[in-house]
């Protein structure tokens, strides 16, 4: 079970080196101002 | 009164403190997440839920639930209006604390069953039918599944089924039940077609953090003793949430392209759902698995009812009915008799027919919490009607349920 619960962070933390940046920040901008 | 300890009810007394808070906290992650035209109504669902089930448990909810069995389904009238729970202990539950003790700790558990199901219904249920359908189903749904698995006599507890603290009772009755209840409202008006947002996330994030801060009593309170048995299920139940969060933020932020602060939130509430049954069970390499499957496992459930159109509107069934059933079936794989000497081991412990056990018990609750939660709504449709008129969706419910206003500026 420890094997498992240090294989389970570690895949976080190497996901969080490869996780990608993208996203709608121009459109949450358009919500705002519209709003 | 030689047998009750004091440092136990205290501790089952501050518990009962901490799940009450719980309540309008969830009200709180609920109301941040409608449109601000909604959010009165919201809150009002947990609020109000607090002050009826508070009522109807001490009537008749908690005979129903602990009284005396009658064939392993449902407790008897003997205990209607707590006739004969008074301040001696009752040892079928707690033997070192006041009876009364013990009661008030279950109605907060019965208090948020139902205010869990409100996110499914939100922003387009009619009040009158919300308060008919919360005392009908705390009846016919909650009270029984309870005495199933907790009551003395008991058919799931006679089975040997394992749930320390409500992963079947609470979350799975409330997630199934509220799936249904989307199905039958149908989807809220404009939903594909304008933006429905959430309207205040920092409430929300708030109301997550106040959950979090009353699960302690609900896992580690299920002790009902202030001994080891509630530090391990303290310590379970607060990695389960860090891991449920920092997966459930990471799935999202490979799905979306962004680390999201309302999924880190959404992903402690799943790690807390899938703990609850297995917390006083289980040690702290498996809360850290059972964590990273909550955090995953609930994230592709509500991308599962979003893909099949059913508008559960504040992801119920994803969080709590998929992490109840999830930890309701790895506390069959994870359960250890080292961390608690009374229950059996689990799978990987060596023992295999725990986890058949496991899957009868989420098998039966959920077919029988959907039956019945689908008759409750038809019937309340026919006599009282459950969705407002489409007029009054569009104003808002604060307005034409409560004639009043969250915001004045």
């Amino acid at each position: 079970m420890e094997f498992l619960a240090f294989g389970s962070f570690a895949i976080l933390v190497v996901a969080w080196l490869v996780a990608p940046s993208k996203g709608e920040v121009v459109a949450i901008e358009e919500r705002r101002k519209a709003a | 009164m030689e047998n009750v300890n004091a440092g136990d009810t205290a501790w089952l007394l501050a518990s009962a403190a901490l799940v009450m808070l719980m309540t309008p906290a969830l009200g709180f992650f609920y109301g941040g997440l409608v449109r601000r035209k909604n959010v009165l109504a919201t809150i009002m669902h947990s609020f109000f839920i607090l002050c009826l089930i508070s009522v109807q448990w001490v009537l008749w909810g908690y005979s129903l639930a602990f009284g005396p069995d009658h064939g392993g389904l449902i407790g008897g009238l003997d205990w209607l209006a707590l006739r004969g729970v008074g301040q001696e202990p009752n040892p079928d539950y707690a033997a070192t604390v006041p009876a009364q003790a013990f009661m008030v700790f279950q109605m907060m558990f019965a208090v948020i069953t139902p205010a869990l199901i409100t996110g499914a219904f939100a922003e387009r249920k009619r009040f009158k039918a919300f308060v008919v359908f919360t005392l009908l189903w705390a009846t016919l749904v909650y009270d029984p599944v309870a005495h199933w698995v907790w009551g003395v006599g008991g058919w799931l507890r006679t089975l040997g089924a394992l749930d320390f603290a409500g992963g079947t009772v609470v979350h799975l009755t409330s997630g199934v039940s509220a799936l249904v209840a989307a199905l039958v409202l149908g989807r809220r008006k404009g939903l594909g077609s304008e933006p429905i947002e959430p309207h205040d996330a920092t409430m929300t994030v708030l109301g997550a953090s106040l959950l979090w801060f009353g699960w302690f009593g609900f896992n580690a309170g299920s002790a009902l003793t202030s001994g080891g048995l509630a530090a391990s299920a303290f310590v379970v139940t607060n990695t389960a949430a860090a891991m449920a969060a920092l997966t459930w933020m990471t799935v999202s932020w490979l799905h979306k392209g962004a680390p999201s602060v309302l999924g880190a939130s959404a992903g402690a509430v799943a790690g807390l759902v899938a703990i609850t049954p297995a917390s006083g069970y289980v040690d702290v390499s498996a809360a850290i698995v059972i964590g990273l499957g909550a955090g995953t496992i609930c994230y592709a459930g509500i991308q599962l009812t979003k893909r099949l159109r059913v508008d559960d509107a504040l992801d119920v069934f994803g969080v709590h009915g998929v992490g109840g059933a999830w930890g309701a079936l790895a506390t069959g794989l994870f359960a250890s008799s080292a961390v608690n000497a009374a229950a059996a081991n689990g799978f990987v412990y060596g023992n295999p027919a725990q986890l058949g056990i496991q899957l009868v018990a989420v098998g039966a609750v959920i077919a029988y919490a959907a039956i019945v939660t689908f008759v409750i709504l038809k019937v309340i449709n026919l006599f009282v009607g459950l969705r407002v008129p489409e007029q009054d969706e569009v104003l808002g419910l604060d307005a034409t349920q409560h004639r009043e206003a969250a915001y004045t500026i």
